[in-house]
Formats: C-alpha cells, sequence, structure tokens
C-alpha cells in the first residue's frame, strides 16, 4: 500500500492504494491548489485482462477478493484520518468501469469500488464528508483533466458534490449506458 | 416433463425470491434443479415443483460448485443460469470487519463468478444459454451496506463484461436489481423502518417474489438482450429512496 505523501502534495491530498494510475494522479496533484480541508485519492489496485475461462478459483480470489479487501482497508484508513469537510476521491480506470471482453475481473473490481463509494457518499454525508468517482484511461490520461477535476472537488465549492461520478476521457464513453 | 426440457439451476433456490424463480421457470418448460445450502428446504421445493431436481449447493465451494454443473450436465447441460445465492450481513464502513467483508463478497461475487465460469462452458459447447445475476437496488448505494453494496456492484461489472466476452458463444449475460421485496428476510425489520421504506416507492406497495420471478424468466428467454441491469424495484430506483 503506498503511504501518504511527505512533500506538498500531502498539502493537497493524501494517496493510497497501489493502483496502476497512482504516478498519474501524484502528478496531476502537482496542478492542484491545497485546499483547506483534509482529503485522500484511493486509487485501487485492478486486475489486468483475464478470459472468464482463466479465472480459475486462486485468480479469482486473488485478484477480485483480495484487491477488493485492499480497498475497503484504504478506505478504512481513509474514512478514519477525514473529519467534517474532508473529501475523499476514488481514481478509477475507465474501460472495466464500462466493460469489456476478458475484463470480468476488473470490471468486478471497479464497478464494486463504485458503488462502495456510492455507499460511502450516503453514509457519510452526515459527517460532512464527499465521497467521488474519477474515472481516466490509463494508458492515455488527461493529467490535466485529472488535476482541473481534483482542484474543483478539493476546494471550497467542492463540499456540495458527492457520489458523483466523472469520467475524464475526452467523451470516449458517449453514446453507452453507465453501469 | 420432456427429457428435452432446457434445464435451468437456480442457486438459492429454496429461498424466498429463488423459490419463486424455480417455479416460474418450471411454468415456462424449464427442468430447473434447486440449488441451496438447505437441504431440507431443497428437497421441499424440488418435491413441490414438477420436474424439479434439488441439489445443495455451497457457492463458496469449489467442489459443490462442480457437483452442481455435473447434476445439470446429466440432464442435458445448463442452458440458464441464475446467480440468486446471496447473503446480507453489514455494517457501516467504519465498523466493517474486512473479514465480514471478504466473507460477503465470497458469497455474493466470487461465488457466482466461479460458477458462471463452470456453467459458461457447458453453454458454449451446447451451443448457447443465459445467465442471469441477480443484483440488488443496493448497487446504487445504500446507507450502511457497504459490503453489499460492493459485492452487487462487483456483479453488475462482471454482467457487463461477460456479455462482450460471452456474446459471440450464444450465452447472454444479464441481471436484476430487486429493491425492498417481501422475503423472510424483510419480516423483521422495525415497523418504523419498513413504513419510510414503502413511503418512498412510487408504486406504493413491497415487492414481490414473483415480481423478481417474472424478471428473470423474461431475460433468461431473451436473447437480443444482454448486459443489461434491470431494476425491479417500484420505481424506487428513478424516485428519492429517502423522501419518506
Amino acid at each position: 500500500m503506498t503511504g501518504m505523501l511527505d512533500d506538498r502534495r500531502d498539502l493537497v491530498a493524501g494517496v493510497l492504494g497501489d493502483g496502476a494510475l497512482v504516478p498519474t494522479v501524484r502528478e496531476a496533484l502537482d496542478g492542484v491548489s491545497p485546499g483547506l480541508t483534509r482529503a485522500f485519492c484511493v486509487v485501487p489496485r485492478v486486475p489486468g485482462p483475464a478470459s472468464l475461462g482463466d479465472l480459475d478459483d486462486v485468480r479469482l480470489d486473488r485478484e477480485v477478493g483480495d484487491a477488493l479487501v485492499d480497498a475497503l482497508e484504504q478506505v478504512q484508513r481513509a474514512v478514519g484520518a477525514l473529519t467534517a469537510g474532508g473529501r475523499l476521491v476514488l481514481v478509477l480506470p475507465h474501460a472495466p468501469l464500462m466493460g469489456l471482453a476478458d475484463g470480468a475481473a476488473a470490471s468486478a473490481v471497479t464497478n464494486g469500488v463504485l458503488s462502495m463509494a456510492r455507499t460511502l457518499a450516503i453514509e457519510l454525508a452526515r459527517d460532512g464528508i464527499t465521497v467521488n468517482v474519477l474515472a481516466v484511461d490509463p494508458a492515455a490520461p488527461s493529467v490535466r483533466a485529472l488535476a482541473v477535476a481534483l482542484d474543483a472537488l478539493l476546494s471550497e465549492g467542492g463540499a456540495d458534490v458527492t457520489g458523483q461520478e466523472i469520467s475524464l476521457t475526452a467523451g470516449t464513453d458517449l453514446g453507452r449506458l453507465r453501469p | 416433463m420432456s427429457t428435452h426440457a432446457p434445464v435451468a439451476l437456480v442457486t438459492g433456490g429454496a429461498g424466498g425470491i429463488g423459490r419463486a424463480i424455480v417455479a416460474r421457470l418450471a411454468e415456462s418448460g424449464h427442468r430447473v434443479v434447486v440449488a441451496d445450502l438447505d437441504r431440507e428446504a431443497v428437497h421441499d421445493t424440488a418435491t413441490a415443483v414438477p420436474g424439479a431436481v434439488g441439489v445443495v449447493l455451497d457457492v463458496t465451494d469449489p467442489a459443490s460448485r462442480t457437483a452442481a454443473i455435473r447434476t445439470c450436465a446429466d440432464l442435458g447441460g445448463p442452458q440458464v443460469l441464475v446467480n440468486c445465492a446471496g447473503v446480507l450481513r453489514d455494517a457501516r464502513v467504519a465498523k466493517l470487519d474486512p473479514a465480514d467483508f471478504r466473507r460477503l463478497q465470497e458469497v455474493n461475487l466470487l461465488g457466482p463468478l466461479a460458477l458462471t465460469r463452470l456453467a459458461a462452458r457447458e453453454m458454449a459447447h451446447r451451443g448457447g444459454g443465459a445467465v442471469v445475476n441477480l443484483a440488488s437496488r443496493a448497487w446504487l448505494g445504500t446507507f450502511g451496506s457497504t459490503a453489499y453494496s460492493t459485492a452487487k456492484g462487483g456483479l453488475v461489472g462482471a454482467t457487463r463484461s461477460l456479455a462482450i466476452e460471452l456474446g459471440p458463444q450464444g450465452i447472454t449475460v444479464n441481471a436484476v436489481a430487486p429493491g425492498f421485496v417481501e422475503t423472510a428476510m424483510t419480516d423483521g425489520l422495525p415497523p418504523e423502518i419498513r413504513r419510510r421504506t414503502l413511503d418512498a416507492i412510487p408504486v406504493g406497495r413491497a415487492g414481490r417474489p414473483d415480481d423478481v420471478a417474472d424478471a428473470v424468466a423474461y431475460l433468461a428467454g431473451a436473447s437480443y438482450v444482454t448486459g443489461q441491469v434491470l431494476p425491479v424495484c417500484g420505481g424506487r430506483s428513478v424516485a428519492d429512496p429517502y423522501a419518506a
């Protein structure tokens, strides 16, 4: 698990998780203004492509079960450190969220975390903590778009935005039903 | 019951919703394999439904899953798999034990995916089939339901990807997302919670197991519908679920 950062980015948001998008999130945080409140970005680990036939019990347990438990523990660590006004942002890869061939395991993890975020947004609203999801294309991530979105969510005005899911993929999902 | 009747495997088939699905699929001409943990309930359900066959199934146990699929194969092979088995024991995120969270994923997500892998192989050999996953309106988020909503969201995500992957093999994969349904599990709700829940449902009543069974039966036979999630919740998913 990646710990909280110890440079200026830590003033903006701690980064938890060991997903492939961690470097992208760190880079984006360089372009975000330090907010008034504590914030965390959770970047869960997501399995790579595998056909259903290749997803034996061991792989399901490790790649889906372990990943979801780790995501829960990362979220619990973040929530435990947040107080009223705090912000939690989960950053996920876009393609498995939408669905793709050989993506059952990745989709199970990303959509599981998506639903976890929806529930957390409802639960934590009474504590004044916002929870949102940003979806990014790991193959061609727009660091600028991610920085802009994080800046908005972590800003003072972001207090009124929770339970939302934003795809930062230049409209590549237009015309598709979202999960 | 014809020996050529399509075989449908229903996990959790002896529970409140599962039993209604079993009855509904039998009415529409399926030979139903009733699979559940509760041996006695399996026997009762299989005895009550014409042509049904009972099998004890623990969806978290690989040997048990293999035995259930073998039972289907002996009857001609599964053409329909309904992943209905599930448990609901949850807590707010701060109080949620990761071990309990994991157990709930095993029953509600990993077990169904493992069973789908076995069933899809059989279906592909026989030219196709249908998988219907019982998700939940909790996939949209529900207070105090971190583990359950995660599992059901995971099942919805896998449904979408598997629909894309298995479509070329003639296998459809869909999900039904029930809302509040009258079952033994919901009988014990405190009256005030129950009233508030019912007040938030636009059609003004709780769901019945048959409401869910009708949706499952439709998706089991709809060869041009795949990758979809059909909420069966009296409209609560488009209304304000906390309006009451």
